[in-house]
């Protein structure tokens, strides 16, 4: 383990960088941004699930005052995506959700751009809808893109089923499970449901568009990957990257929502059709829910075999997931939430087939956590529902099975000694809340009577960055006049604070005060250098990297210099307090403001130049999953953790009151205390969202009732847990930056398992639908109550609503 | 519809600054100080009252902007984050939020800020309870909140160093 | 966005009358209930007539006689005044659920009232209060008791030309409330059922009102009847229990079902019931 002391900065609790911007209000945000002749973008979209569009009439929109341009699908010919390459940017023939953009006006005015939207006549033909992924399984199902066969997609990668509406199949195969299971012990099963939610950024997605002479366009975007928009949009328009320039400043929060492209091509599209006047198109917070990508939902199910003494020895887990109209970022969710799918667990035989589902709603993205909150929420509650089955305490059964040193993944990866302690972090909060085992019913009994029941419960998490294999970052480190440094770098601080670690690695490797250090708040394709993604929990663990890389990329270039005017071979050359000196004589020393742009003798010759860092770092031993096995090495690093809670229970409301929630991660190395700090609170709390509140609602025709704040409800500061800690573990990775781990996702993640093993622990019902808000656990106790009162036996209610279909088909087509 | 949109001339006080503009009666004092006067602090989150993001003082009280007609605010007066700090010196109340980490991405932080500001100086140390109410209409999806109320509850203390 | 309109801001109360005879024309008080309206395209009127300069919307009394607040008092307003809070603290524990802060700095009583939401928070406390609502037209004034100013979901009884100026509360020295909201988060949250209890030992009246439970608030019909009758508290709350699912009509909705509504209509009776009358077996009115 590293000791904090030997770092100046590493570690500290350093307050932001861009905290004063902030507070002063002048932080710019796309949202506040605006040029001259500027127009502003509105559309119309689908008020059905599904539809075939029969005719447009715009005519009464394009003579409204202020209008400068109309535009419909069928004069786009244009298709973008990510991973598949599966939608229009705006509906074409069909239209696959309610909410999807169907016409786009630029006028001069949000009032008159709407006015004009306002008279936009379509006639519809409403189509059958596939509102169920499971349905959307079936053979008889409508097909959400009877043109899947078409479409392109990143290949080796991705394995769509042309005749279907599954837009992945990920399958992960590790020794016999069906094997082992038949000759397990003890087998149970399980199935769970997860709804779609939303990130609910507080900016909602905008961005400017200028398409200028020469196929030339600029962009500015509240997004998380510049080069990733720029990539995409060269991709979709056939426009050259240096042609292309995007623009991400202040950025009001992402949480994965923001990862992608969205409404850029839309907006470049009517700049171009305007005459090249800069377009500004805003999502309502109505249409953030409504149009723009979610969190899918998940069917769940697990079958487990273990044996009497309670190791795991078989899982076979079927992941259902409800993507909605396009596949986005969702089929490498369905992709990634596999190769963890099967918890921190060491699982002899797994067989997982996780299905990525076309569905007619609005459509899912990635998602702090990336499909492991809703994946673990099943997992942690299966393993507490096991423990019982073994009549096991589940701190202890969880204990026999989590991933120790020298066990293998389910993708055939060896856990070594620097992967991370998840048994630390399951130690850490099991203590933190008292656990003390599972009730017993007449403990409850008692309990009961006072109408408030307690109940504590743990979950376990892990989860890597989901990421290409090639996945890389750049740092440029540019010496100013004074001595002090710019670092540009295209990673996107949206609040995680990424940029005041940066600049923390960046003081403490080249010896300087942080005070030194300038992290513009701009990425500028143009300008700034290479990232991939800012996503995954990747920023600081890659960024930091790229950033020590130009460190002594600098360094180097300093000491040559010197080593030249100090007349000392290189190796004899030490940096500190910015100065570079031979490290035998150190009083004979260069300040780095005497090097940095070069250096003059007395006579005037000159020597050296503008130094510039320059660093990257490109993710090492990836490789590519086995279509058919899934074996393989996803992981870049490993964060494990364990969250503790302990509730209160109001039987007669349903209601839960959170008492007490410890968050343990093992996050190797601390970069900034009080950032990581903020993460932690700020996803435990996104988390119980997730757990208590948070759900899409439709109506039987798919129409989302809930597109607003109104009735999607999102935690305040009124509804915080009583008390909330954090522990870290401290587990060195090896290749990480002073030793740390990726940690902006994982808070989030198990949240909901740890509540609903609390909840279950107080009531002695196993619930398996989120969200757990007071009218589903009042309604969970109403069944019990009348389980008991026929006295049958309680075993596991597998609730009526969560039915797999019968047949799945697995294993039809391609492949 | 209305063929022709009426015009009204308000006179509002905005940072100790008097602006005096013609508005249409549908501009919310939200767009009156964005779009009219480029006080961009004021941010919308939701546009209906929901998020708080949008919240300025209107006569000392904090209300969401968002909610409010810009011909409503004629003769008022009106405090945006950007009138906070004079001559460069931060409030207590934003030296706090940044040195408790009560900054994320930052979209919230000046509907916060003024939402804290209003309570302390109605009420300078209030305990736990009233400074968790006083910001219960602000919505925050980075901090999960605990910094910002470290914060304010410092600055209620006298904890936060004044000069 | 909200669509242009004509704004006036008249400083007489006949003015704003006349405005008002207007079609399409809408009062303005704290806006939280019409820019809401407007910006959701739900309603959209041509003129809008602010009432906060009318001198006569402007009074706040606490008296022997009674307690009359205005149109224009904002609900903050009410929550921060210390003799309201002893003299009728059930409508400050009212007015705390209500909304955020923000909202409440701008939102008034009246407005409340006048949107007439079934799950309207400060309806309740009023109804059991046995408040009026004083409206003003050209012909004059009239004192409407709020059970008829209720007329159905977002339905109030006025009529193009009338102006609420205040509501009126009889005086409420000689009797205890109680006012308790269920909504989804602790946070703002509109209520998923809310209820008001009054018991006035001395005349032996117990007044019960329901809110969001039907097209309007339902104040409960024989539940004086009842607490004259009933010997013990749980005998009353039984009784109260079965009057109030006579009675109620909840459906479901975003917030909850009906069934659950059903629910939590009976077990926040017997939370206030407990509160009303502290001493088990004690429904005394004596006490
Ligand atoms: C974020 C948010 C949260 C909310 N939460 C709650 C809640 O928890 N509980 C709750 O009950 N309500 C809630 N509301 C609704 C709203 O705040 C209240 O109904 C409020 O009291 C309305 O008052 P107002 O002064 O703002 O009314 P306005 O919007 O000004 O007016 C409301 C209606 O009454 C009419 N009107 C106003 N004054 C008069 C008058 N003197 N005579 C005749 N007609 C008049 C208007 O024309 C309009 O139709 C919430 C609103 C928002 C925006
Ligand atoms: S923008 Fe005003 S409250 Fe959300
Ligand atoms: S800091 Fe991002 S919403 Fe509060």
């Amino acid at each position: 383990m590293s000791t904090d002391q030997e770092y100046r900065y590493i570690g500290k609790g350093i307050s932001r960088l861009d905290g004063l911007e902030k507070v002063t209000g002048s932080a710019q945000f796309v949202h506040d941004m605006a040029f001259p002749g500027m127009l502003y973008g509105k559309t119309v979209k689908s008020p059905h699930a599904c539809a075939r569009i029969v005719s447009i009439d715009i005519s009464e929109a394009e003579k409204m005052p202020g209008v400068c341009a109309v535009l419909v699908g069928r004069e786009l010919p244009y298709k973008v995506g990510i991973y598949m390459i599966d939608k229009d940017i705006l509906a074409k023939g069909v239209a696959r959700y309610q909410g999807e953009p169907v016409v786009a006006v630029a006028a001069r005015s949000e009032l008159a751009a709407e006015e004009a939207c306002a008279k936009v006549k379509i006639v519809w033909e409403e189509l059958p809808a596939v509102l169920d992924p499971r349905e959307g399984l079936a053979l008889a199902a409508p097909l959400v893109h009877p043109e899947l066969a078409s479409y392109s997609y990143m290949k080796g990668v991705f394995q769509p089923q042309p005749g279907t509406n599954i837009s992945h199949h990920q399958k992960i195969r590790k020794g016999d499970a069906e094997k082992a299971i038949d000759q397990a012990e003890i087998v149970w099963k399980t199935q769970f449901y997860n709804p779609p939610v939303q990130h609910v950024a507080m900016e909602t997605h905008t961005c400017i568009a200028h398409a200028l002479p020469g196929s030339q366009a600029r962009i500015w975007t509240s997004a998380q990957s510049p080069f990733t928009v720029r990539n995409l949009f060269s991709a979709c328009f056939g426009i050259p990257h240096q042609n292309i320039r995007v623009h991400v400043p202040y950025v009001g929060g992402g949480f994965g929502g923001k990862a992608g492209i969205h409404l850029e091509p839309l907006a470049y599209l009517l700049s171009h059709k305007a005459g090249g006047r800069p377009v500004k198109l805003t999502m309502t917070r109505e249409e953030e829910f409504g149009t723009i990508p979610s969190r899918q939902g998940l069917y769940s199910q697990f079958t487990t075999g273990a044996t009497r003494d309670g190791k795991i020895v078989s899982l076979i887990a079927t992941y259902i997931w409800d993507a909605g109209a396009y596949a986005d970022y969702g089929v490498n969710v369905g992709r990634a939430a596999s190769y963890s799918g099967a918890g921190p667990y060491e699982v002899p035989n797994c067989r997982i087939d996780s299905l990525v589902v076309y569905t007619n709603k609005v459509f899912g993205t990635a998602y702090r956590g990336f499909g492991h909150l809703e994946v673990l929420w099943g997992i942690e509650r299966n393993m507490d529902i096991g423990a019982r089955q073994l009549g096991l305490d589940p701190v202890e059964f969880r204990r026999r099975n989590v991933l120790r040193p020298g066990a293998k993944t389910i993708t055939g990866e060896t856990i070594s000694e620097h992967t991370g302690r998840v048994d630390l972090c399951l130690e850490k909060v099991a203590e933190e809340i008292g656990w003390s085992g599972i009730q017993t019913e007449e403990e409850r009994a008692q309990a009961r009577d006072s109408g408030k029941l307690r109940g504590k419960g743990v979950a376990l998490l892990h989860k890597a960055p989901a990421m290409p294999v090639f996945t890389s970052s750049a740092a440029l480190l540019k010496f100013n006049e004074n001595g002090s440094v710019d670092l540009l770098t295209s990673i996107t601080d949206y609040g995680q604070g990424t940029y005041t670690a940066l600049a923390q690695c960046a003081a403490e490797e080249l010896k300087m005060p942080i005070e030194r250090i300038h992290v513009p708040w701009e990425s500028d394709t143009a300008l700034t250098p290479f990232d991939w993604q800012t996503v995954a929990s990747r920023g600081a663990f890659m960024g930091c990297k790229a950033v020590m890389a130009a460190a002594r990329d600098a360094l180097q270039q300093i000491k040559e210099t010197a080593a030249q005017i100090l007349r000392a071979p290189v190796g004899e050359l030490v940096c500190r307090d910015e100065a570079v000196f031979v490290a035998h004589r150190p009083e004979e020393r260069l300040s780095y403001r005497e090097v940095v742009m070069g250096y003059s003798y007395a006579n005037g010759n000159s020597i050296g130049g503008p130094v510039i860092g320059r660093g990257h770092y490109i993710a090492q031993g990836l490789t590519h999953l086995d279509l058919e096995t899934g074996q393989g090495l996803p992981a870049l690093d490993w964060t494990y953790g364990a969250h503790g809670v302990e509730i209160e229970v109001d039987l007669e409301t349903g209601e839960i009151t959170v008492l007490n929630l410890a968050t343990a991660l093992d996050v190797g190395q601390v970069l900034n205390a009080q950032s990581l700090r903020g993460q932690i609170i700020g996803g435990v709390v996104q988390g119980l969202g997730s757990a208590l509140l948070e759900e899409f609602r439709f109506s039987p025709q798919g129409r989302l009732l809930n597109a607003g704040f109104v009735d999607y409800k999102i935690p305040t500061s009124k509804d915080l847990p009583r008390k909330m800690s954090q522990h870290m573990i401290l587990t060195e990775q090896l290749d990480g930056p002073y030793g740390a781990r990726g940690a902006a996702e994982h808070p989030m993640i198990s949240i909901p398992g740890a509540i609903g093993n609390a909840l279950c622990d107080a009531l002695g019902i196993d619930f398996f639908e989120l969200p757990l808000n007071a009218e589903r656990v009042w309604l969970g106790i109403q069944r019990q109550r009348s389980v008991l009162q026929n006295t049958l036996p309680r075993a596991i209610m597998l609730p009526q609503a969560i039915k797999l279909p019968q047949t799945v088909h697995l294993d039809r087509g391609g492949g | 519809m209305l063929h022709e949109i009426p015009l009204y001339t308000i006179s509002v006080e905005v940072n100790e600054r008097t602006y005096t503009e013609k508005v249409p009666a549908q501009m919310t004092l939200l767009q009156f100080l964005r779009e009219r006067l480029c006080l961009t602090g004021a941010k919308e989150g939701c546009g209906v009252g929901e998020c708080g993001a949008c919240t300025v003082l209107l006569n000392g009280k904090a209300v969401d902007a968002c909610l409010v007609l810009a011909v409503e605010a004629d003769q008022a007066s009106v405090r945006t984050v950007e009138g906070e700090a004079r001559d460069g010196e931060l409030t207590l109340l934003q030296r706090a939020f940044i040195e408790h980490g009560a900054v994320q991405c930052g979209f919230c932080t000046s509907g916060m800020l003024l939402s804290a500001q209003s309570l302390l100086e109605k009420n300078p140390h209030p305990d736990q309870e009233e400074i968790v109410e006083a910001i219960s209409g602000n919505l925050c999806r980075c901090t999960g909140y605990v910094q910002i109320l470290e914060a304010i509850e410092a600055v209620a203390l006298g904890r936060e160093e004044g000069g | 966005m909200i669509r242009p309109f004509k704004y006036s801001k008249p400083r007489f109360l006949r003015e704003a009358l006349e405005a008002l005879e207007k079609e399409n024309t809408r009062a303005l008080a704290g806006g939280s209930d019409l820019l809401v309206e407007m910006r959701e395209g739900k309603s959209q009127p041509e003129h809008i007539v602010d009432v906060k300069a009318i001198p006569e919307l402007s009074c706040f009394s606490i008296g022997k006689d009674g307690i009359t607040i205005g149109g224009q008092l904002s609900l903050n307003e009410l929550a921060d005044s210390k003799e309201l809070g002893q003299t009728c603290p059930i409508l400050g524990d009212a007015v705390r659920t209500v909304a955020t802060p923000q909202v409440r700095n701008r939102a008034t009583l009246v407005g409340n009232l006048c949107t007439a939401s079934p799950a309207a928070d400060m309806a309740p406390p009023l109804f059991v209060l046995n408040a009026a609502v004083v409206v003003a037209s050209k012909a004059g004034e009239q004192r409407i008791p709020i059970q008829r100013f209720f007329q159905g979901p977002k339905k109030n009884c006025l009529t193009p030309g009338q102006l609420v100026l205040r509501v009126e509360i009889p005086p409420c020295s000689s009797g205890r409330g109680v006012f308790m909201k269920k909504s989804r988060v602790q946070g703002h949250d509109l209520a998923t059922i809310n209820v008001a209890g009054w018991a006035n030992p001395q005349d032996g009246s117990l007044r019960i009102c329901i809110g969001a439970c039907g097209p309007t608030p339902v104040l409960l019909t024989g539940s004086d009847e009842l607490y004259q009758r009933a010997v013990s508290r749980d005998e009353l709350l039984d009784g109260l229990a079965m009057l109030a699912q006579d009675q109620i009509a909840p459906i479901d909705d975003l917030r909850a079902s009906a069934a659950y509504r059903r629910h939590l209509v009976t077990v926040f009776l017997g939370r206030m019931v407990r509160i009303l009358f502290p001493e088990e077996g004690g429904t005394s009115r004596a006490s």
